[in-house]
């Protein structure tokens, strides 16, 4: 035996092992080399390696540590208002059969683009031709705002107190229905038997949601979270266009500052820095993914 | 006591048609006026109270068409999905294939890095890509944003076929071997066309993730190589007033053919939308 013959699998493998090797492993290592240097802007000055600065400017950075306090905001309320909304909606549509039909028509929001995302809550929240402003300020919600001691409202997207809470409903408008499906699609899974048996037992309503329901759903919802965490690290254009990380730093997440380093300010290694760390969550998280699932 | 369980049963009804409402009305009310927009002129985008009754007109439209020349930027739209979903096919296919059936190590260490590749924050992804797309000379080309799809296109495609496959149950391609036919031709006479829906489902989400993309476009493309998302953004650009019929004319010119997508895959649209962790 000279040399071993490669299985007609590994051919098969070869050519996506090899482009996911140059779409992935090669810009990670670039990525690692840009941390470490300086970008010129000036055409005839070249970049240059300057050590660890971009690292040590980071840990000085206050501003960055305040971003990682907005994106884990904006991650874990988001995270919460969707997963409480979407298994609540999901177990009135599995209580209420004739209810299945609606499943798509309110996941409708899931397929438009997040830039028209962004976009079209502008157009909804207009300060002075919005419908949902206009709403809003005649149910007095405004008034009552202000009431509690806020600041006078002249525009969300605009307003200290209220473009973070904006973000976070205009993402939970557009996802909260893929949870509702993943929760129907763990609640289709539970043997039908196994409630009828909880009846005759003289389980009520809320007992047999409390101790059968929702502990043969825990690995389901597991999914659902990490899938919503993965898709919260990973998109950042609904805040891009609507507020843009303002006003005053109060929705810049993470995502944004980096972007806004690196394609307003051209600190390109700077902006790697910022980038690594925020991969280093991803990876971990991934980690945790597919050991989630690991059903292979 | 009859008459007691009737009251209540009408109760129960007419508090799931007002939740019903509420929901449809919260998820669905935005699409619509986005919709009623675009074929309402200028000075109705602007009426307050917001006017639902108005003379439609298709302006908005013809005028996207034909005087901001959207079809090059819809041509460009369709040939960066189109072509990144078709290379993911075609390689997810074979590769996902490789892992249902191969016995070999480092299968879970390939599948972590797939993963890792296609959750990876694009605010990340898009700093490499960048300089290397200069240096390459090919930034602000479609080549270059075809590249960027592939990246997370190709993954994901291996990801879910693999999936896919290792649910059509060896035996069947067993029987086809013993008449003689080679690995390759198991794959591609027996097992590729027994996943069909879910080639369906995968080249439609892939399509779906590139024709919806605006990060990557804004960054990789030019004026000329701009895609739709782009070009719906760039309308708010300047000082002028927001020409909003012809933003919620681009998005639902962008909407409906995803959405019609979507309603085809129903049946695998969770499986498809969580990776295949959810059957």
């Amino acid at each position: 035996m000279g040399k071993r013959k490669i299985p007609v699998e590994g051919w098969m493998l070869l050519p996506t092992i090899a482009i996911l090797a140059a779409l992935s492993i090669y810009p990670f290592v670039y990525l690692i080399r840009m941390s470490f240097m300086e970008f010129s802007l000036i055409p005839d000055q070249p970049s240059r390696f300057i050590g660890g600065r971009n690292w040590l400017e980071m840990i000085k950075d206050s501003k960055v540590f305040y971003s990682w306090m907005v994106t884990l905001r904006y991650y874990f309320i988001s995270l919460a208002l969707q997963m409480l909304l979407g298994t609540v909606i999901a177990l009135l549509i599995y209580q209420v059969k004739a209810l299945q039909g609606i499943v798509l028509i309110i996941a409708a929001p899931l397929f438009l683009a997040p830039v028209l995302v962004g976009l079209l809550w502008r157009l909804l929240l207009d300060p002075s031709y919005g419908i949902y402003f206009y709403w809003m300020n005649h149910l007095g919600m405004f008034d009552f705002l202000q009431k509690l001691g806020f600041s006078e409202v002249r525009s969300i997207f605009g307003s200290t107190s209220l473009a973070l809470p904006a973000v976070i409903t205009i993402n939970s408008w557009q996802w909260t229905p893929l949870i509702v499906m993943i929760v129907l699609a763990g609640l289709m899974t539970i043997p039908p038997q196994l409630i009828e048996a909880a009846c005759i037992d003289g389980a009520g309503s809320w007992q047999r949601l409390r101790f059968i329901v929702i502990p043969l759903l825990k690995s389901t919802l597991v999914v659902a979270l990490l899938i919503r965490t993965m898709d919260l690290i990973r998109f950042f254009t609904v805040i891009f266009v609507t507020t843009g990380g303002g006003p005053a730093d109060v929705t810049k997440i993470l995502a944004i500052r980096i972007h806004e380093n690196a394609f307003r300010f051209y600190k390109l290694g700077y902006a790697s820095v910022l980038g690594l760390t925020l991969l280093g969550v991803t990876i971990v998280l991934g980690m945790v993914f597919v050991r989630a699932i690991s059903r292979r | 006591m009859k008459k007691k369980r009737n009251v209540k049963s009408v109760m129960m009804r007419v508090t799931v048609i007002v939740l019903v409402a509420l929901l449809l009305f919260w998820f669905d009310f935005p699409l619509f006026w986005m919709f009623l927009s675009s074929f309402k002129a200028p000075q109705e985008i602007y009426t307050l109270p917001p006017v639902f009754l108005f003379e439609p007109t298709l302006a908005n439209y013809s005028e996207m068409i034909f005087r901001r020349g959207v079809l090059r930027f819809f041509s460009n739209s369709l040939l960066t999905a189109g072509i990144s979903t078709l290379i993911a096919l075609a390689l997810g296919s074979l590769a996902g294939y490789a892992l249902a059936r191969g016995r070999f190590p480092g299968k879970k260490d390939i599948a972590f890095w797939m993963i890792t590749t296609r959750m990876a924050p694009i605010a990340v992804v898009l700093l490499p890509f960048f300089l290397i797309f200069l240096s390459l000379h090919i930034l602000y080309t479609l080549p270059a944003l075809i590249i960027a799809y592939i990246s997370f296109n190709l993954p994901f495609a291996t990801w879910l076929l693999w999936g896919f496959f290792e649910t059509v149950p060896s035996e069947i391609e067993e029987a086809g071997l013993c008449d003689g036919c080679s690995k390759f031709e198991v794959f591609r006479r027996i097992a590729l066309p027994l996943v069909t829906p879910g080639l369906a489902t995968t080249g439609i989400l892939c399509f779906m993730f590139a024709w919806n993309d605006y990060m990557f476009a804004s960054v990789f493309t030019s004026q000329q190589t701009a895609t739709l998302p782009v070009i719906a953004s760039s309308y708010m650009a300047g000082h002028r007033a927001v020409p909003w019929g012809q933003v919620t004319a681009t998005g639902s010119f962008l909407f409906i053919p995803v959405l019609i997508g979507g309603i085809l895959i129903r049946r695998y649209l969770v499986t498809g939308l969580t990776m295949g962790a959810i059957k």
